[in-house]
């Protein structure tokens, strides 16, 4: 017998040289993989949704309507908002129709009040609802609650969607050209501090030594400056427009992200590829802008994604202390500002502009958590 | 330690006297003079009230007689309310401002953790979902909408606590709620996620297997953890608790600081927004080094050097 | 290390707490104090005097917009200030319901010379201050000094006085010493006045603030601490002061109680007015509404709310806005280009939509229902006119011209505006008027912050401004004097011959001819119109809630707004 196996039991193996370096799953770039991760997120994937929706708004909304930024009638002054299809659904209150209730001690005391509040010399477009006869007796006061059709007083054909404000302003495109422009001044101040930012983090973390330690106490005592009070500051020596709110919201912004990217460098300058990439020779600006910048462009998004809401929000914020935006130009943040004005008798005003603002903050806040799970490289499978 | 407390407080001096120089510029650079509040005061006459005040000085010697009052701890006299001293005023607001934002950071830091963690607990439910809403609409909707609505349904309509003012246990509640509401948001997000992150890594999975109960897990051992980054955001928090008592005394008609500072950007009054700024800043500063010195305290992991973040 | 520092959060917290509540019972024990010195009080005078204060409690509850700047009566320059003075001091006279100037610490009119410029006046002898002294020519003599001695830094002193009071300007400017004004006090209870000038509203100016006594004694004492809380002043009008002190702990809020040794407080029935400081009118009208607060000033979105119920009022002032031009601007020169942008802007919708708080339209120079003929008795406004009127038809024709005249299409105007909502909805409707009706205009809306707006006026950097002007003494020239080519309120380079003749004559040659004087004012704003120098655009109006219980306050004006000296609940 011997020890020596059958041969019979070996098969050749067939040649895999062609399939064994073979990579299953399909190369993705950072890019396409973050998108996968980002699409299975669906708070992420539904405040992109939004947000594209408000930018095509924005860019869009004010061709849809036939009225100017600017076109005033103020015999169309205040009219409540209303819309199609949506004007037969009473408690969604988009009839257009102004609703008041008042007390008074008879009936026709109550109208006669109607009368004053609505401008109107006759009950012809106010309908009345008995709430509650007066009582003499009890001393109960007449309850009505009158509903003012100033669409029919005015032989108005049109809808006003959002309503007009004041100056018979359509609010509708105004709250789109608004939009526009708070997202303009968020995206511009974003992407300054962004630019800055990144600059001045990756210099000052790359030459390291004496270069690092005078930037860094430059941005220690930049970043001991309340951002308000420089802001403030800033808007009040400024002609207040677009520009000032912007230089004033970037001035000390970029610190944030100047600090973010530092640490970001720091961590991945000592590594293999970028020493790599040095003894290859390649020279400071490459390996900053082809090395070491993208490999941070996950956290710089990020940041930048929450900076847009903190900007749109510092903006409403101005213009509710009286440095915001000057007429007629408008933004959420004044529009916001105006109808918190009026809040308790034309709450219409105020509540679409701020619909919208909530959705952006909404949209990124929720669209920032997705990215920053998605951009994450521990994330990966 | 000490070495690098005292070498902070070198950086905090600095950037107090830089802020100083900064808002003295921008005070010369403004439109108008702190005079100008009556427009009846013909300029001629204007002049020999600013030469009494000093304003009619070479811009360098107004600044050096600035610098050196301030290192006094002389913040000058008001230009609006006639003859008041700053630094009087300014110590007047302090303390209001100080209770309303010490108030709303503790509400509203305790409130936003037990939401998040609430939300961390029951990932993915219900709760989570609420907890979820409740802190996204807070930091979506600004501070002014809410707290006009708070004050006309629970002032107005409900009648159950005063409308304005402060000093009673009752006038003080709204304007806390509003104020809160933003670290209440903030901390409840920032809690949420990082107890799930936490509650998912290796040592409290050997934990759960060495057979530690649930709420040992949770409070002992994550709540723990999950709580040192919680420092980070306090930064943010001072930002928005600054800018919050702008708003929220102006509508609750609050006499802290906001209020000063805003009557003083609206009067163009020189020496209560230079006072109002150094003392804003100095506030921030101070934040900044808190949280730098906590963050020592609770991770030992960090090393408190000088250039290291 | 980590609990304890918890610990001590949590400690801290507690601590502050316990504060809180502490300041919370001092507030409201002091308050209640407050209010039991008060009703005390009335209890001891109600036996005695009149019914009308009956069963209701004397107290009014009222919010203020800002803090008191100051209550040194010869540093006051704004409507606060005044209005809180004219509560709690009194000078010589004092304004009443029709207007008039009555006696107040002075016993009887004033005695004026033949020629008009020396007036003197016998006080009365039971005005006290709160200290016991009694209120003496002396006071008087010291606080006018005062107020134009250029060390004191006062703004409405050399305002008010120069011009006026003999050789207050060369003291206001450093070249006389403050004892040459002309004010004397021939005994402790005579005033001789010395007039730089004839002046015929003297007696006007006499109401004002900053013709206010002061104690020397305590001013002197208290030096540079004067006025700067209720404690440091001292007071000799129908109510004392108390609580006031914007360093303090509760700043925002203070009281005045009825002043028990004022000489006419028998026809003083309110004991308390309470102020609180409210910025907001969304914060006033919910304070208005839960019954805290009994008067609340509206914006126009409020008007349309509460137009029509009891509470709601309007108050006319004598408050005048318009549009400036700047006539060295070479469109602007052109009176066809100023006549058509003043009659193109509908007034009547800017008065009805945008303010709908009660204002007018205005239609001239000087405001109604401030000054009426001295023969006739009626209204300066009512005599003239509507001088240029809201006529876009015509405002097309002239602007026509103008263009065939300057013989240009396209105009650009800059217009200066202030920066408040209100100011700013009315500068985007003018804007829009202006340019949809006048073809070929383009007008840029800059708005600015009042102080700069001021600044940028001084310097005539304007083309068209918006601006307003609130009356000083009760005289058509309070309106009329600063559109002369020598004013230096003259920043719009308006300058024409006629019109300074016409006022100079006024102020001078005919100062004590009264009705000569009077035709020479309503003349020379017909030149004014005519020239249409400025745009008349309103005069203001004020909108209310105000509790239908609060009778007897009497709106001024001039000076104070108000005068509660005779309000009283019902």
């Amino acid at each position: 017998m011997s020890n020596e196996p059958n041969k019979d039991l070996f098969v050749m193996a067939e040649d895999r040289e062609d399939t064994s370096e073979k990579i299953n799953r399909p190369s993705l770039t950072f890019w396409q993989d973050s998108w996968i991760r980002l699409r299975k997120n669906k708070g992420a994937l539904f405040g992109m949704i939004v947000l594209i929706l408000i930018v095509l708004m924005a860019l869009l909304g004010p061709v849809f309507s036939s009225h100017g930024l600017d076109d005033q009638d103020l015999s169309l002054s205040r009219m409540h908002p209303k819309i199609q299809g949506l004007e037969n659904i009473s408690w969604l209150g988009l009839d257009g129709k102004n609703y008041q209730e008042f007390e008074a001690e008879t009936l026709e005391l109550a109208d006669q009040r109607a009368l004053a509040r609505f401008q109107q010399p006759d009950m012809e477009f106010i309908e009345a609802d008995v709430k509650q006869e007066p009582n003499s007796e009890t001393g109960e006061p007449a309850v009505v609650k009158y509903a003012f059709d100033k669409y029919a007083a005015q032989g108005v054909e049109e809808y006003y969607w959002f309503g007009t404000d004041t100056l018979g302003r359509d609010l509708f495109t105004r709250v789109w050209l608004g939009t526009r422009i708070s997202l303009l001044i968020a995206f511009v101040a974003a992407f300054i501090d962004m630019l800055v930012g990144v600059a001045y983090g990756g210099i000052s973390a790359y030459f390291g030594g004496r270069t690092d330690t005078i930037m860094q106490r430059i941005i220690e005592v930049l970043v001991g400056i309340p951002n308000l009070v420089v802001v403030i500051l800033m808007i009040m020596i400024l002609d207040p427009g677009i520009v000032a709110i912007i230089i004033a919201l970037t001035i000390t912004g970029w610190t944030g992200m100047a600090r973010i990217v530092r640490g970001q460098v720091l961590k991945l300058k000592g590594q293999e590829f970028v020493l790599a990439s040095r003894t290859l020779g390649a020279s400071h600006t490459r390996i900053l802008t082809k090395h070491l910048i993208p490999n941070t462009i996950g956290l710089i998004i990020i940041n930048a994604m929450f900076t847009i809401p903190n900007a749109i929000f510092f903006e409403a914020f101005l213009s509710f202390i009286g440095l915001g935006l000057q007429a007629p130009d408008t933004s959420l943040g004044t529009l916001i500002n105006d109808g918190f004005k009026a809040l308790q008798v034309n709450p219409y005003i105020m509540i679409f502009p701020a619909i919208v603002m909530s959705l952006i903050m909404i949209g990124f806040n929720i669209l920032a958590d997705g990215l920053r799970d998605a951009l994450d490289p521990k994330m990966r499978e | 330690m000490g070495k690098y407390i005292a070498k902070r407080a070198g950086y905090m001096l600095i950037t107090l006297f830089i802020i100083a120089t900064f808002s003295f510029i921008l005070m010369k650079l403004l439109p108008g003079s702190p005079l100008t509040a009556e427009q009846k005061v013909t300029a001629a006459q204007r002049a020999i009230i600013e030469a009494k005040y000093g304003l009619d000085q070479p811009i360098l010697i107004q600044y050096f007689k600035y610098i050196g009052n301030l290192v006094q701890g002389d913040l000058g006299v008001s230009f609006q309310l006639k003859n008041q001293p700053v630094t009087k005023i300014l110590m007047a607001g302090v303390p209001v401002s100080a209770q309303l934002g010490i108030w709303a950071l503790f509400i509203g830091t305790f409130f936003g953790m037990l939401l998040g963690l609430l939300a961390s607990i029951k990932h993915n439910t219900v709760f989570d979902y609420g907890a979820n809403i409740i802190s996204v609409l807070g930091i979506s909707i600004p501070s002014f909408i809410f707290a006009g609505l708070l004050q006309y349904f629970v002032g107005v309509k409900l009648g159950w606590l005063p409308i304005a003012f402060w000093g009673t246990p009752q006038q003080m509640i709204m304007p806390i709620i509003s104020l809160s509401i933003f670290p209440m948001a903030i901390s409840s997000r920032f809690l949420r996620t990082e107890m799930i992150e936490v509650l998912g890594s290796d040592y409290m999975v050997t934990a759960k297997a060495k057979g530690v109960s649930n709420f040992a897990l949770v409070f002992k051992h994550a709540l723990r953890n999950a709580l040192i980054p919680l420092i980070t955001v306090m930064g943010p928090m001072a930002v928005s608790l600054m800018t919050g008592t702008l708003v929220i005394e102006q509508i609750f008609s609050v006499p802290g600081l906001g209020e000063q500072f805003t009557r003083g950007v609206l009067t163009n009054d020189y020496s209560i927004i230079m006072g109002t700024t150094l003392f804003f800043a100095f506030f921030f500063i101070l934040v900044i080094l808190i949280i730098d010195l906590l963050y020592g305290i609770v991770d030992p992991r960090i090393r408190l050097s000088g250039g290291e973040d | 290390m980590k609990k304890k520092s918890l610990l001590l959060l949590i400690l801290g917290l507690v601590m502050s707490m316990f504060l809180v509540a502490c300041g919370g019972d001092d507030t409201s024990d002091s308050d209640n104090s407050g209010n039991d010195g008060g009703s005390d009080t009335e209890q001891d005078d109600s036996g005695n005097d009149d019914s009308t204060s009956g069963d209701a409690e004397q107290v009014l509850n009222l919010m203020e917009g800002s803090q008191i700047p100051t209550m040194d009566s010869v540093m006051a320059t704004d409507a606060v200030a005044f209005q809180w003075l004219n509560e709690t001091m009194e000078g010589l006279y004092r304004l009443d319901e029709n207007t008039t100037p009555v006696p107040a610490i002075a016993d009887g009119d004033p005695v004026v010379s033949e020629d008009g410029t020396e007036w003197t006046v016998t006080l009365r002898e039971d005005a006290v201050w709160s200290n016991g002294d009694p209120v003496t020519a002396h006071d008087f003599v010291f606080a006018w000094r005062r107020a134009v001695n250029p060390e004191t830094g006062s703004e409405y002193g050399p305002f008010m006085m120069n011009g006026v009071v003999k050789n207050a300007e060369a003291i206001s400017n450093g070249e006389a010493e403050k004892e040459e004004l002309g004010i004397e006090a021939t005994s402790d209870y005579e005033l001789k006045i010395t007039l730089e000038k004839p002046v015929p509203y003297f007696h006007s100016l006499l109401t004002f603030g900053t013709y206010l006594p002061q104690n020397e004694a305590f001013v002197t004492e208290m030096g540079s601490d004067y006025a700067l809380n209720s404690e440091n002043l001292l007071y000799n009008g129908p109510f004392i002061l108390t609580e006031w002190n914007p360093t303090g702990e509760n700043a925002n809020q203070w009281t005045l109680v009825k002043n028990d040794d004022y000489w006419d407080k028998d026809n003083v029935k309110l004991e308390n007015i309470n102020v609180s400081i409210v910025k907001e009118t969304s914060t006033g009208v919910n304070l208005y509404n839960t019954g805290e607060v009994d008067r609340a000033g509206l914006s126009a979105e409020y008007v349309a709310q509460y137009a029509g119920t009891e509470d709601y009022r309007t108050l006319g002032e004598a408050v005048l806005f318009y549009l400036k031009f700047n006539h060295d601007n070479e469109f602007l020169s052109n009176v066809n280009v100023r006549k058509a942008i003043s009659m193109t802007i509908g007034k009547q919708g800017l008065v009805d939509v945008i303010l709908a708080n009660g204002s007018l339209v205005s239609n001239g120079a000087v405001p109604s229902s401030f000054t009426s003929h001295p023969d006739t008795g009626e209204d300066f406004r009512e005599i003239n006119g509507d001088l240029i009127v809201e006529d876009k038809e015509a405002a097309k024709e002239y602007w026509a011209t103008a263009l065939e005249e300057l013989g240009t299409d396209t105009v650009e105007l800059g217009y200066l505006g202030g920066d408040s909502e209100v100011a700013q909805e009315m500068d985007s409707y003018i804007k829009n008027q202006l340019e949809g009706n006048l073809d070929g205009l383009t007008v840029e809306v800059t708005s600015v912050p009042f102080e700069e707006r001021i600044s940028r006026d001084e310097n005539s950097e304007y083309d068209i401004q918006n601006s307003g002007w609130g009356p000083d003494y009760l005289d058509p020239s309070t309106w009329l004097n600063m559109w002369t080519s020598d004013s230096p309120y003259m920043t719009m380079n308006y300058n024409n011959e006629e019109y300074d003749t016409l006022i100079h004559e006024a102020n001078n040659e005919l100062i004590t001819d009264l009705t000569a004087r009077y035709d020479n004012f309503l003349e020379a704003e017909k030149v004014l119109m005519d020239d249409a120098a400025i745009a008349p655009l309103y005069q203001r109006s004020r909108a209310y809630l105000w509790r239908p219980s609060v009778k007897g306050v009497i709106s001024n004006p001039m000076g104070a707004d108000f005068t509660y000296k005779y309000a009283f609940i019902e």
